[in-house]
């Protein structure tokens, strides 16, 4: 894989032929698979619907990562409304920073405001202006140029004016080409971020080199880099997330930095004295991992997520595989899960036999069902944000899910209202968004992550649990609110097939 | 011309108009955009105003067509009619509005012809141009306005005396909308005028209707619905007054005092229902005689928001609270003819303070009028320095107030650091709610 002579990365339709309006089972989605459904001339390809509810774009989802990034100012080259969902994430974000560094600063970002003017004379001027202040005013390591729609319908040439203002300017500049109608698959954001770090971000660290150099000190330098790993993290996983990850790399003998999310300029350079690149999440990070493969030479592993018992052995059990330290890894998996179990028992006794519906990222929603399996839950829907080849690995893991229903729609909240309506479980475990419908079909909601709380690896898997009893304990809320308030979608809709508005685009 | 802004405090003309669709019950926003426009204003208004959330069919549940690259290929037009086709099959709504984001504009969809596909529709389907490059969610609240005026409103020659609509006070941006206006109503109640808030509580779409028969628009504000109060005066012939926005006893009294003589209300009726409410608000503070002089509770402040709140909070604090505002900051876009009438409003001060007044967009410039306006201490062995103070501003104060050691509260918008039910800081209620807030940050410690 090599786009990095392309002004962008390629939207995830056509790279990955990833989907967003599916409705069957588990079962019959592996069929699709292997029948090539989704391949490019397949009758899934580019599926969409009738009836769609606002989705987010690889805009707005880019920021999720680009406002992690420390010491970097944003410009978001737009309109004024684009990136004005950065106003919520004020307070967490500087938190989240400061459990990193204390002394960080908060987020600080530039809109240039594009007006009607801008729209038929271009922007160039409001972008100039915009990148000279932020760096005289802010003084950032980092100014990060995110453009939407518009400067990508009129034309800026985006590229060209950063070059000549590098030349001016003491920050890098790191151009992001993320305009929101290039593609429906919100995920290609990844791809977006990781495409501008790729191109003028990452570099290797300013060594001192001596001149001569003693054999010790070169094979201490190799041993370390044979121990080092880089976890490629993600901002829905939390601070604790990444401790625990840590901890049981350590366990085996590992060094872990941890990148992209929070990570400072250094550590990025850094991550290129590394032997192996660990994804937690495939849709995250295929594409930067590819790219590092073939510019740097680092292998890679995208597997499984650590969420869950089986998954989180099975992470660890393929990262010892790479350096042959499966025995140590074996030692701590049994060590790890006998304490777990055990602790599993008091929830498995009110949870058990419960149902669960489960709706966000692919990855996320099958590794979350192992934890729901382990538990004694049972699972009745899965609905994905969209679909593509990194759920695969992500079924091993499940017991008889053939016939569970199986739903690709990046959010939607309608046709989720009606498979809530006909599946009727317990407990519905959701991707943020959506809920002010969700909450009125009264029943108890749990977040599918947690910034702020442990959901990874084995602590992660007692956090879940923990959180679940309690949730599931008492939902008066939800119920009253159900009770009292109204749902927008007609009765009829209801009546309705769920995925009656699916229409294929081949 | 504009530039650029440092952290804004407003979304685009869409966001402004999602936010006003998301005060009128069972209006259904329409959004003809790219997937990602409804998502990011949502994702801003929802925590910027407090977690004013989706409610019945906004956030993520907002109808949209979602176009892409390789849809406007042909234009949007052929998605957007099945839109707004599937959107009446679903959802259960009385009014549908479509808004469009700027790509659509841009590539020239032509949406009055795909809308009037609808006109025989049920229920109305209204098209509403609210592209992010034509201005804030100031504009965007002017435009749903404008047109609910013009195609929705129903036209009477004949209008009923002494009925008012309130104009000027817009959801989300401002984040207390909906106890302020409950509020303005109140006040303006106790005159005997029957008034139609548009948003308040309990009001619906027929209260929206049925607009068009009052004979007076009172715009709470000097800048925001003035285009709306116009529009109201062309098409269904109500004059319109403006106001600054009250709050306390002062800023009340000359509200109510504009409105009666608009109205050709005696002046000594707004006297007898302020005196009313001077009884009871003083009843109240009475009990803060002690403690503000036991303790000396009174402070310098800096009050950094919006055109409407930033004067009447200014104001406030130095006639009525006895503080020392030394800086206000009013963050919005405005013209000079703007300016200027909102500077007249920190003139005269029974207190005789005079504060500083700056027109400033961006959020990195507060400290520098704070630096502007105090000398800094230059290692004096005494040295009169700008402390105790408060600031009162929005969340992207939060910074700053740490860096100075001053403690905040947040009023203009964004406020993510509080939630927002039916607070209120308008009228005499409003008052004592900015007191109660106020100067419990000050006790908090005790």
């Amino acid at each position: 894989m090599n786009f990095l002579d392309a002004k962008s990365a390629p939207a995830r339709e056509d790279r990955l032929k990833a989907n967003i309006a599916f409705g069957g089972t588990c079962g019959s989605i592996k069929g699709c698979i292997k029948a090539g459904c989704f391949s490019e001339k397949g009758c899934l390809n580019l599926a969409d619907r009738r009836f769609t509810q606002t989705q987010g774009c690889q805009f707005t989802l880019s920021l999720a990562i680009l406002n992690t990034m420390r010491n970097a100012v944003i410009i978001m080259h737009a309109p004024i409304g684009c990136g004005t969902c950065s106003t919520g994430n004020v307070g967490v974000n500087q938190t989240f920073k400061r459990l990193r560094d204390p002394q960080a600063e908060g987020m600080i970002w530039l809109s240039t405001n594009l007006d009607e003017a801008d729209v038929i004379s271009g922007g160039e001027g409001k972008l100039r202006e915009a990148v000279i202040y932020a760096d005289r005013e802010f003084r950032p390591e980092t100014i990060i140029v995110a453009n939407g729609c518009v400067p990508a319908l009129i034309g800026d040439d985006i590229d060209s004016i950063i070059a000549d203002l590098q030349t001016q300017v003491a920050a890098s500049i790191v151009p992001i080409h993320c305009e929101g109608f290039k593609t429906k698959i919100m995920a290609t954001a990844y791809d977006a971020v990781y495409h501008g770090i790729l191109k003028k971000y990452i570099k290797k660290p300013d060594r001192r080199y001596n001149v001569a150099e003693p054999d010790l000190e070169k094979l201490k330098e190799q041993y370390r880099i044979s121990r080092n790993v880089n976890v490629l993290n993600v901002s829905s996983m939390s601070r604790q997330d990444e401790l625990e990850l840590q901890r049981l790399l350590n366990a085996i003998g590992l060094n872990v930095t941890f990148i992209p999310c929070y990570a400072e300029p250094e550590d990025f350079e850094y991550s290129l004295e590394s032997s192996l690149n660990i994804s937690i999440c495939g849709t995250h990070d295929d594409y930067f991992l590819e790219h590092i493969k073939e510019k740097y030479d680092i292998p890679f592993l995208i597997d499984t997520i650590p969420i869950g018992r089986k998954n989180t052995d099975r992470w660890i059990l393929k990262i010892a595989g790479h350096f042959g330290l499966e025995k140590e890894a074996q030692q701590l998996i049994t060590l790890e899960n006998k304490l777990l179990d055990d602790s599993l028992e008091p929830f498995r006794k009110t949870l058990s036999g419960k149902s669960a519906f489960l709706a966000g990222g692919e990855v996320r929603i099958v590794a979350t069902a192992e934890i729901l399996q382990d538990l004694g839950m049972r699972v009745v829907g899965f609905k994905a944000h969209h679909f593509d080849q990194f759920i695969e690995p992500m079924f091993d893991a499940l017991n008889d899910v053939d016939d569970v229903l199986m739903g690709v729609a990046t959010n939607q909240p309608f046709e989720q209202s009606n498979l809530l309506n006909r599946l009727k479980p317990d407990v519905l475990i959701a991707h943020t968004g959506g809920n002010n419908i969700s909450a009125k079909h009264g029943l108890p909601i749990l977040p599918l992550f947690g910034p702020s709380y442990n959901y990874l690896g084995y602590s992660g898997v007692y956090e879940v649990a923990r959180r679940l009893n309690r949730v599931l304990r008492n939902y008066q809320f939800n119920k009253r609110l159900s009770q009292n308030t109204k749902l927008p979608f007609k009765k009829e809709w209801y009546e309705k097939e769920p995925f009656a508005y699916i229409k294929s685009q081949a | 011309m504009s530039k650029f802004i440092d952290r804004p405090r407003y979304a685009c003309a869409l966001g402004g108009a999602l936010a006003t669709l998301r005060a009128i019950p069972r209006a259904i926003p329409i959004i003809h955009a790219s997937a990602g426009c409804g998502h990011n204003l949502q994702n801003a208004i929802n925590p910027g105003a407090g977690y004013l959330g989706g409610g019945y069919c906004g956030g993520l549940a907002l109808p949209s067509s979602n176009v892409a690259e390789r849809d406007i290929v042909f234009g949007g037009e052929n998605r957007l009619h099945e839109q707004i086709q599937s959107t009446l099959e679903i959802v259960d709504g009385s009014l549908y509005l479509v808004l469009t984001g700027c790509m659509v504009e841009m590539i020239g969809d032509d949406l009055e012809a795909v809308v009037s596909d609808f006109a025989d529709s049920d229920k109305p389907v209204i098209a509403v141009h609210t592209p992010s490059f034509r201005g804030n969610s100031f504009t965007g609240y002017e435009l749903v306005l404008s047109a609910l005026i013009q195609k929705y409103i129903t036209r009477q020659p004949e209008k009923k005396p002494n009925t008012v609509n309130i104009l000027g006070i817009v959801p989300a941006q401002d984040v207390f909308w909906k106890g302020n206006l409950k509020e303005i109503k109140r006040l303006l109640e106790k005159l005997g005028l029957q008034v139609n808030t548009l948003f308040g509580e309990g009001e619906t779409l027929e209260d929206i209707r049925n607009a068009g028969g009052a004979s007076l628009n009172i715009v709470v504000s000097d800048v925001f619905g003035i285009e709306a109060a116009r529009r109201f005066e062309d098409v269904h012939g109500i004059p319109y007054i403006t106001t600054g926005f009250p709050i306390g006893v002062d800023g009340t009294y000359a509200f109510l005092l504009a409105a009666a003589n608009a109205l050709g209300i005696d002046k000594s009726q707004v006297e007898t229902v302020i005196e009313e409410e001077k009884q009871l608000y003083y009843d109240y503070l009475e009990r803060l005689a002690d403690i503000y002089n036991d303790i000396d509770l009174q402070r310098f402040a800096v009050v950094v928001g919006d055109a409407n709140y930033a004067p009447a909070i200014t104001r406030f604090l130095s006639d009525e609270l006895g503080w020392i505002p030394e800086l206000a900051v009013i963050t919005d876009l405005l013209d000079d003819a703007q300016k200027s009438t909102i500077s007249k409003r920190f003139e005269n001060y029974e207190s005789g303070i005079q504060p500083t007044v700056r027109f400033d967009t961006d959020a990195s410039s507060v400290k520098k009028y704070i630096a502007e306006i105090w000398p800094r201490n230059r290692n004096e062995r005494y040295y009169d320095a700008f402390n105790p103070t408060v600031l009162v501003g929005s969340v992207f104060e939060r910074e700053l107030a740490t860096a100075f050691g001053f403690p905040l509260l947040t009023v203009s918008y964004p406020v993510t650091n509080r939630v927002v039910l039916n607070r209120a800081y308008a009228g005499i209620n409003g008052a004592l709610s900015l007191v109660e807030d106020l100067l419990s940050i000050l006790v908090a410690g005790r």
